[in-house]
């Protein structure tokens, strides 16, 4: 008797859900090229990223070049000012072309590996 | 339609995406799933057009989230908590936006898209829907519509399941008494 009962129970439970689910159902919708938008969409985005820090880049030093190029002749007019023996140091003390080299490549593959390191 | 090998390949796709940042993996992910991201928004919104925006959105914010898709339970459920967060922050915006409006002094335009939201309600499950809250709408729509387990609801909406259960319970008794239906029958 209880199983007579629980096994309506669960009939009617099932009904109910198919009912539901009849009301609720519906067609499919067709692709008609969203998903080509949504991807196109995608594609611009990764783009911007990549360009973002060359730009940032080009952008800060074009603000920079100014005000840098009047730093440097200022310095060049406090160096024409200085007594001639405080300027003069021995030429071991400025960097080497190894160096320079050197420091350039780590400068190279730093801006290599930036874009890498934000993707 | 949910099958083991579904998931796999979900699985599959999703992992390309995370690690090659494979674009035209992602657009095979936006094909196999933008049917039913698109049915529900729609069924949510009742605005087809509103419903394809917030799609769009939807899955650009789920391009953005992915690595945080951990792989338990369908990428449909995930994927509908994304299109469901992305609804109720739109939905958020555009009341801001009446409020503004209603601030301003353009009561006559917030009253007539009130009247046009209203006038949208003409189909048999929108009059259904109509009696619900949002949150009752969506829960049922994710389950009747979307199939979608009670787990998978209570991790799309973050409710509690039992919470889930009562919203289910509590829909499906509005619907019979609004419209005077006899237990057990629909439609």
């Amino acid at each position: 008797m209880i199983s007579k009962v629980i096994s309506m129970v669960e009939r009617m439970k099932d009904d109910d859900r198919l009912a539901l689910e009849a009301l609720f159902r519906s067609e499919p919708i067709a692709d008609d090229g969203f998903s080509a938008r949504v991807v196109r969409r995608i594609r611009r985005r990764i783009l911007l990223r990549r360009l973002a820090l060359p730009l940032a880049l080009v952008v800060g030093l074009l603000i920079a070049f100014k005000p840098a190029l009047q730093l440097l002749s200022a310095l060049f007019g406090l160096v024409s000012v200085l007594p001639a023996d405080l300027i003069q140091f021995p030429a071991d003390a400025l960097p080497q072309l190894s160096t320079l080299i050197v420091g350039g490549a780590v400068i190279a593959m730093v801006l290599f590996f930036i874009p890498a390191l934000e993707d | 339609m949910r099958t083991d090998d579904a998931g796999e390949v979900d699985r599959y796709l999703v992992a390309q995406v995370v690690s090659k940042q494979d674009a035209g993996a992602f657009g095979e992910l936006v094909r196999r799933h933008q049917s039913q991201v698109r049915n529900f928004l729609r069924k949510l919104t009742r605005d087809p057009e509103l419903a394809d925006d917030l799609a769009q959105d939807s899955f650009l914010h789920a391009w953005d989230k992915l690595h945080t898709y951990a792989g338990h339970g369908s990428f449909i459920g995930w994927l509908l908590k994304v299109a469901y967060t992305t609804f109720l922050q739109s939905k958020r915006r555009s009341n801001r936006y009446g409020e503004v409006l209603e601030a301003l002094g353009h009561e006559q335009d917030v009253a007539a898209s009130r009247v046009a939201a209203l006038s949208d309600e003409v189909g048999d499950l929108d009059k259904f829907l109509a009696v619900l809250t949002e949150e009752e709408r969506a829960v049922m729509i994710l389950s009747y519509a979307c199939g979608l387990s009670h787990r998978e609801i209570s991790d799309a909406a973050e409710l509690p399941v039992g919470t889930v259960k009562s919203i289910i319970f509590r829909g499906k008794e509005k619907i019979r008494d609004s419209f005077d239906i006899e237990s057990h029958q629909y439609g």
